[in-house]
């Protein structure tokens, strides 16, 4: 039995496989610590070699490697009848030259459908430490992109892997599972948004410049937000993260004469006192003729009198506040999340149909050929007992004979054409090849 | 007004409606182009409705109450789909629709009774009524703007974000809306009291100007001045503009429906109310 075994560098052309094998093992956040994650990461500098060893291991046709901070995985495509698991083990424990036994209470196997699935909601971010994260995406891309190049995806690895990333983009789209923030930097720009709509012309101010109000003000410069300016009790740090911003320092002495033409101000100073007090936030009203102000009170003790939240106009977001908006937002990516999965489990139904659809055609024409090779050999093989027939009955021979064939072959086709959406028909692909000793 | 187109917008509007709910509740970035669809098919249903009775009257179709409604139920839905389209505002239809559809519904039941008094006629009366209405379904607008601003404003201010925080657009869209629908709503009800002042001095006679309902709608207009004014100037801004704003609404349904009731010359109900 001839196997395949893909070289890489060369273009392989895109072969339809008559049956999918498909076998998934992995580790992610919640089955490893990170000390066996560590053990497991392959640089994205070895992945290439990494992939291209896995697809030249007997039996193995396509494969990809997925190889991230919070999970490991290998996927590999293999011809039916081959127990790809082993061979995977026996990957893994080469590669990291270690003894595989001693991580398998760590490791998950997923075949066919699960393998489909498991992919699906992996790329979708479903699987994730935090539910709709956006860096999965890039990632599995990242690993599609190497494992194409190494020429290890050319079959129904390739078209499940594609279908991973289009359900990533629909879920994305059709599900609000990524948009609330989820970290306390992330809210605050939400909330900015949600008070300005939008930060183009927007003005930050950031009182006391420390790591957190540093991270706060780069996700609203991100954001859209245009000028910063930055002031601190000691002047040269006020400059330093107000040169890295391309923004302006402030004396710390003059804050309040500046402080109005915020519309965002940040604030986490270590004072033990409020900064900003409910008459300064008044004045700061006028000056703006009421236009609003978002107050960002990162600090321990609180910088920004809670009393200005009782203003016309203002808004007053202390870390506390913060937590509970993000708290909020996990649950409700939580309940997207729901409407996630029902559209993952609907894409992975979709795929497997189109998948066993595959296997159909080939399958036929290689059970037809099968019979009509048996049939002709048969016949030459009794010719000289049949004596000399006239043409007549050499023809009436030959209809009897394609007659048995083809009513032999009227059921198992019916059945191979007629299951192509249920559960069972790979199981039943697979069978029917058996049975006629179609191989590949 | 043909009955059976009016009710075929209807039965569109409320089927659009049913149809918006799933965006609403599953957070969805836009509607679905089903609804879109379905109240677009609604809104060709209404103007073809109100067409017939313009064509029948051989005027604009606003002469009794029934005809005003369906028109101003009508005028809505058009300014519906021009802030959605500008604006994807999702959770507008909430508030908007059902206004609509109430408007559309008691129009549909109430007897038709053409109101064909030959004194109403005439270039001005054609002014005054297009502007008024327009004014109204502006206002309108920034009635609906003021409410989802505190709504939103309030969810905000709490620090506890509930089921409005994540539908309703930022404090900045609702006071844009508000702004914009203003600037267009006074003006139109100003021409639209000028106008009919013109018109009311040479078709009528006697103290008109003591009428409920235009004395109603002066009080209208003089709140929306204030909120337009303050506006200008800053002085009130955010929340008690949109209080005030609410304030303004009440007045104008007042003036458009109660005064109806009680007023003599201006009213549908003629042999109601008398002039002293």
């Amino acid at each position: 039995m001839g196997l395949r075994k893909a070289k890489p560098g060369l273009a392989v052309p895109r072969v339809l496989h008559k049956t999918m094998n498909l076998v998934l093992a992995g580790i992610n956040h919640r089955t490893a610590p990170v000390e066996v994650r560590e053990r497991m990461h392959i640089h994205e500098t070895h992945l290439s070699s990494a992939v291209s060893a896995l697809i030249q291991r007997a039996g193995i046709l396509e494969g990809l490697i997925l190889s991230t901070c919070n999970r490991f995985e290998a996927v590999v495509s293999a011809p039916e009848h081959i127990e790809a698991e082993p061979v995977v083990r026996q990957f893994l424990a080469d590669f990291h030259h270690c003894d595989l036994s001693a991580y398998d209470q760590y490791f998950y196997w997923h075949r066919q459908e699960e393998a489909v699935r498991h992919l699906f909601r992996v790329a979708a971010s479903l699987d994730s430490m935090i539910l709709g994260e956006p860096q999965i995406l890039g990632q599995v891309k990242q690993a599609y992109a190497v494992a194409r190049q190494a020429g290890a995806l050319h079959g129904p690895l390739d078209e499940v892997v594609n279908q991973a990333l289009a359900v990533a983009r629909k879920v994305r789209r059709e599900t609000a599972l990524g948009t609330a923030a989820v970290s306390v930097s992330y809210a605050a720009v939400e909330l900015a948004k949600k008070i300005f709509g939008s930060l183009h012309g927007k003005t930050i101010f950031v009182i006391g410049a420390g790591k957190m109000s540093e991270l706060a003000a780069k996700h609203l410069l991100q954001s859209g937000a245009s000028a910063i300016f930055v002031s601190n009790r000691t002047y040269e740090r006020a400059q330093e993260l107000a040169q890295a911003f391309h923004g302006t320092a402030i004396r710390f002495e003059q804050l309040f004469d500046y402080l109005a033409k915020a519309d965002i101000v940040i604030s986490s100073t270590g004072a033990p006192h409020f900064v900003v007090r409910k008459e300064q936030a008044e004045r700061m009203l006028a000056a703006r003729r009421n236009r609003p102000i978002f107050f960002v009170d990162i600090a321990v003790p609180r910088d920004i009198d809670p009393a200005v939240n009782e203003l016309d106009n203002t808004f007053v977001y202390d870390i506390d506040d913060l937590g509970q908006v993000v708290e909020a937002n996990k649950k409700q990516r939580a309940r997207e999340a729901v409407w996630a999965e029902e559209i993952v489990q609907e894409e992975v139904q979709k795929t497997m149909r189109r998948l066993a659809a595959r296997d159909v055609a080939p399958t036929i024409v290689a059970l037809e050929e099968r019979l009509n090779r048996i049939r002709q050999s048969e016949l030459e093989r009794h010719r000289a007992r049949l004596g000399n027939l006239t043409s007549e009955q050499r023809e009436a021979v030959e209809a009897l004979l394609r007659g048995i064939v083809n009513k032999i072959l009227h059921g198992p086709i019916t059945e191979l054409k007629s299951g192509a959406g249920r559960p069972e028909h790979g199981a039943l692909v697979q069978l029917i090849r058996r049975m006629f000793g179609v191989g590949d | 007004m043909h009955p059976t187109l009016l009710w075929l917008a209807l039965i569109l509007y409320a089927l659009g409606i049913l149809l918006t709910l799933p965006s609403v509740i599953r957070r969805r970035a836009a509607l679905s182009p089903t609804s879109l669809a379905a109240l677009g098919l609604g809104l060709v249903s209404h103007a073809a409705a109100l067409a017939a009775a313009g064509a029948q009257i051989h005027r604009l179709p606003v002469t009794d109450v029934r005809s005003a409604l369906s028109f101003f139920a009508f005028l809505a839905t058009v300014a519906f789909f021009f802030v959605y389209l500008r604006y994807r505002i999702t959770a507008l239809g909430v508030f908007m629709l059902p206004l609509v559809f109430v408007l559309t519904l008691i129009s549909a039941v109430r007897p038709v009774r053409p109101f064909a008094d030959p004194a109403f006629r005439g270039g001005w009366l054609l002014v005054h009524i297009a502007s008024i209405f327009l004014g109204y379904t502006a206002l309108l607008l920034t009635f609906v703007a003021a409410v989802m601003y505190l709504i939103q404003e309030r969810e905000l201010k709490s620090k506890k974000p509930r089921a409005f925080y994540y539908r309703l657009p930022s404090l900045e869209v609702c006071d844009e809306l508000h702004y914009r629908s203003l600037m267009l709503g006074l003006p139109c009800l100003s021409l639209g009291i000028l106008t009919g002042f013109v018109w009311a001095s040479r078709a009528w006679q006697g103290p008109w100007e003591l009428d409920p309902k235009i004395l109603a709608s002066l009080v209208t207009w003089l709140i929306y001045l204030v909120l337009f004014s303050t506006r200008l100037s800053g002085t009130w801004r955010g929340r008690r503009a949109a209080y005030v704003a609410v304030v303004g609404f009440a007045a104008m349904m007042v003036t458009f429906l109660g005064a109806s009731f009680l007023s003599g010359q201006h009213g549908y109900f003629p042999e109601f109310g008398k002039l002293p």
